[in-house]
């Protein structure tokens, strides 16, 4: 499949457990439910990196240890710089182990118990921090054919510094883009649509925590907005027919069963 | 050790410092304690009735009975230094008014090494029971002194920001914070001699010294067993750092984690050059690592009181405030309003300080 | 290399209240975690178990939800953990901590190498690890930045001190107490997460160790808190300065050159 329409499809975020989860075999239960509804739909099953900065299990280790299948159109990992070069190493070797072919590149938040890589240990000197950049570089060379890589665009931020970096992340091997939660339509990502020639991901804000959105987006949207995910979502779909939507902190009882006929009915 | 017996804790009556000199150099802090120990001695050759009543430790009883009058005996304060080629060093302590020296000077003692050093104070603990025995809390005086502690089975409490004498019993009451500063807690140890203590730089001044005090040294020799300690010193090095001395500073410019940065302290040092000051840091910048522990301002690192302090990017943590409030005048430059060190602070700045330190820096050239 | 490493549980804030009747510490609510700085003891203690094999021991003083922590450090990869736990043991200072701690360690016997977090960040005091070396009778070597060598006998570490740091040889057995500067701790597996949870930790008390029941708790504590207060509210008027960078900047400068010569 190309990559055009596979990345067409629902990419749906399926979070890790806890590190410090108390029922944690409930919660690993819960997530191998997820993560097969996600991947027998025919959807992709995100799994992101110690989001926010709470300490998290990793996807890898995860799908090793409760041995769910791996669709290779199927599953993306999130990647970030909070990592030990050793950990890093071994995650990618999972990935490459299993088939995995979607990494979704990203900086990442820290904590203070998350190490941050450190330019030295992807053999770059005089550099300060590890972004993506960096990230994205390393992979390609270390893993020359082996992934399709993903990065983040935030619609938010000073267009043409935004731009700019976007630009560098194509350069340094990104394949496609997801953006930064959209509520019905933005300036930017229609620029960006235009300005480059990469698959994009629009994210779709499943929640009605207004307050978690807002730190997402970096202006205050008041508490008291009426906001409707799922009509919102619809929206997307029309204004974005070509783009693949995120679903984020969907709600597996409610929402999820609703996605199949808004399939049917955009045609992907 | 424990002394149960009311004549025995009789013969306890001095205050010791135990001195930190190093390369020759001797290390501020124990000036410093000359000065509280002179003000304990003094406190304490005046208290009547120093014996407290025989309860048991085993009791639990905290309350210390009066038995009966005793004439007050005098306490001298005593410096203990260990070193090799030190006696310029143990000279120096009678200028900061130590009515005695005892000094070890030995080759053998040339390298800092916890081992012998705490085997070679512990014995002459034994011999001549001091009541009193502090030391700087810096990190060699927080080695040594646990390990004397325990050789001579008693108590020690750390980083005390205050030291006084119970006038009614004469034991030594030691304050100091918990919790990161959110506790003060008063510490005593009744039946267990040398009470000790470490304390931190900065908290007690040093008295004006005056150089034309002389006295005897006491020479005091380490045992050949006592050199033996499984811990060889193969190098020392000296870091560029070195040469901070916070508490010496008359303007002390301190980045905290709205610094950001390894780079975000070279604007702070710009200002700090500016004011011809010091750079001092809060203990988030420096457990992040962008800057070095000599910096360290607060209730783990050192105490401060300069005539100016400007506080950028600190929020105030309470064990930041221990450290530095008793600034004569605080200058605090942070995003939030409702910051601690904003309530702190003379004169609080609300703003970005990647913004109003260039322009400082500008405005004072 | 058998190794010890001692782990305190620590309230996740020491933003801490007194119970105003009891006077005591509240410690009940309050979010739990290993102390920090024993992360890069334990961290260190596997890398030298991977270096030299052996085992690591990780071994707990405290309430019994300190198991908490132990299983923290099972997590980590320690191979086993023990718990030590007696109502005796409850208001030990640091020497009879220590005290209790070193028969632990005499107890689990031909231990190697113990590894301490330079301080907990709860008490502040750096006095356990040095104490736990002079009850055993060991070398210490504190505030370690870096180990430079290990031998099955000897270890070769960098201690940091505020004028600079040096290089020491320490003989085994010996006590070491390490900075954050020495390694990046590892982040538990889900493996060795989910081995925890099961894992049984045996629990210690005071007469298993040997503790001579007059060193130990309260009644065996040297030192006693006599009084424990908040400190004093500090309040002055502050001078607010909101304007633009430039007109705060010019404003500040005038108040200083008030009150030093610049």
């Amino acid at each position: 499949m190309n990559i055009e329409n596979s990345i067409k499809r629902f990419h749906v975020e399926v979070l890790p457990p806890k590190q410090n989860a108390e029922n944690l075999e409930e919660r690993l239960e819960k997530f191998a439910d997820r993560y097969t509804r996600v991947v027998e739909e025919d959807y992709c099953a995100c799994i992101t990196d110690n989001a926010m900065g709470h300490l998290s299990f990793q996807g890898t280790e995860l799908i090793e240890e409760l041995e769910l299948p791996v669709k290779p159109e199927n599953v993306m990992i999130h990647l970030n710089t909070f990592h030990t070069k050793k950990d890093l190493d071994n995650i990618l070797n999972s990935c490459a182990e299993r088939g995995i072919k979607y990494i979704l590149a990203v900086t990442g938040d820290g904590s203070p118990r998350l190490p941050k890589l450190r330019p030295l240990d992807l053999g770059i000197n005089g550099l300060e921090s590890v972004t993506s950049v960096e990230l994205l570089n390393y992979i390609k060379n270390e893993y020359p054919g082996y992934f399709t890589l993903g990065v983040a665009f935030n619609p938010y931020e000073p267009e043409q510094h935004e731009f700019n970096k976007m630009r560098r992340k194509i350069n340094a091997g990104a394949e496609f883009a997801i953006t930064q939660p959209v509520v019905e339509q933005n300036e930017a990502v229609e620029k960006m649509l235009k300005e480059f020639d990469i698959p994009v991901v629009v994210e779709a804000w499943m929640s009605r925590k207004l307050h978690l959105l807002s730190e997402c987006v970096g202006y205050e949207i008041p508490e008291n907005t009426e906001y409707d995910p799922v009509a919102n979502l619809e929206k997307l779909m029309k204004n974005y027919p070509d783009c693949g939507v995120y679903l984020a902190l969907l709600n597996y009882k409610r929402q999820f069963p609703l996605l199949k006929e808004m399939r049917s009915y955009a045609g992907r | 050790m424990i002394v149960k017996d009311n004549e025995l804790l009789k013969e306890y009556r001095d205050v010791w410092v135990l001195a930190e000199v190093a390369g020759g150099r001797v290390n501020k802090v124990s000036y410093e304690l000359l000065g509280i120990a002179r003000k304990l001695a003094d406190k304490l050759s005046a208290v009547k009735t120093p014996v407290p009543a025989n309860t048991s430790a085993a009791s639990g009883s905290v309350v210390a009975q009066l038995v009966h009058e005793r004439p007050a005996a005098k306490s001298h304060v005593v410096c203990v230094a260990l070193g090799s080629g030190i006696e310029k060093a143990a000279e120096s302590f009678f200028y900061y008014y130590a009515d005695k020296v005892i000094m070890v000077d030995d080759p053998a003692l040339k390298t800092f090494n916890d081992t012998i050093h705490a085997a070679v104070v512990s014995r002459l603990i034994k011999k001549y029971k001091p009541a009193i025995l502090i030391s700087g809390a810096t990190s060699r005086g927080r080695s040594v002194m646990p390990r004397i502690a325990v050789q001579i089975e008693t108590g020690l409490t750390a980083d005390c920001t205050g030291l006084d004498i119970e006038p009614e019993t004469g034991l030594l009451l030691q304050t100091r914070p918990a919790y990161g500063g959110n506790i003060i807690a008063t510490i005593k140890s009744e039946h267990h001699r040398p009470q000790m203590s470490t304390v931190r730089q900065g908290v007690f001044k040093a008295p004006v010294p005056d150089k034309f005090l002389k006295g005897k040294i006491i020479r005091e020799s380490i045992y050949d067993d006592e050199k033996k300690s499984g811990l060889t010193v193969i190098k020392e090095m000296i870091s560029e750092d070195s040469g901070i001395n916070l508490s010496d500073a008359d303007v002390i410019v301190t980045g905290g984690r709205g610094v950001k940065g390894p780079e975000g302290f070279e604007v702070i040092e710009d200002l700090a050059k500016g004011l011809r000051g010091a750079v001092g840091a809060s203990r988030a910048a420096v457990d992040a690592g962008w800057i070095s522990y000599a910096h360290q301002v607060g209730q783990t690192g050192q105490t401060v009181h300069p005539k100016i302090y400007i506080a950028c990017g600190v929020s105030g943590q309470i064990q930041h405030l221990v450290g530095m409030q008793s600034s004569s005048f605080i200058v605090a430059i942070n995003k939030d309003p409702e910051a601690p060190i904003m309530k702190l602070a003379d004169v609080a700045i609300v703003g970005d300080l990647f913004e109003i330190i260039p322009e400082l820096v500008r405005v004072l050239k | 290399m058998k190794i010890v490493v001692c782990v305190k549980q620590v309230p996740g804030t020491t933003d801490v209240s007194i119970d105003p009747e009891t006077k005591r510490l509240v410690r009940e609510g309050v979010e739990i975690m290993m102390n920090p700085f024993d992360t890069y003891a334990l961290e260190e203690g596997l890398l030298l178990k991977e270096k030299h094999g052996g085992e690591v021991i990780a071994l707990s003083m405290g309430p019994k939800r300190a198991e908490l922590t132990l299983r923290e450090a099972l997590a980590c990869g320690a191979d086993r953990a023990i718990l030590l736990n007696d109502r005796a043991l409850g208001g030990s200072d640091t020497f009879a901590t220590s005290y209790a701690l070193s028969k632990a360690v005499k107890k689990i016997g031909e231990v190697n190498l113990v590894l301490c977090g330079k301080q907990a960040i709860d008490g502040d005091t750096a006095q356990v690890g040095p104490g736990i070396a002079a009850h055993l009778k060991w070398p210490q070597a504190t505030y370690v930045s870096r180990l430079i060598d290990s031998k099955e006998s000897i270890l070769t570490v960098e201690r940091m001190h505020e004028a600079g740091n040096d290089v020491c040889e320490v003989e085994l057995p010996a006590v070491l107490t390490v900075l954050k500067d020495i390694n990046i701790p590892r982040i538990p597996t889900l493996k060795g997460r989910l081995a925890s949870r099961t894992a049984e930790i045996p629990v210690w008390d005071a007469s298993f160790i040997g503790a001579d029941p007059a060193k130990i708790g309260l009644d065996g504590s040297p030192t006693r808190v006599v009084t424990t207060r908040k400190p004093d509210a500090r309040d002055k008027h502050t001078v607010v300065l909101d304007g633009s960078a430039s007109k705060s900047a010019g404003e500040l400068v005038k108040i200083l050159k008030s009150r030093i010569k610049l």
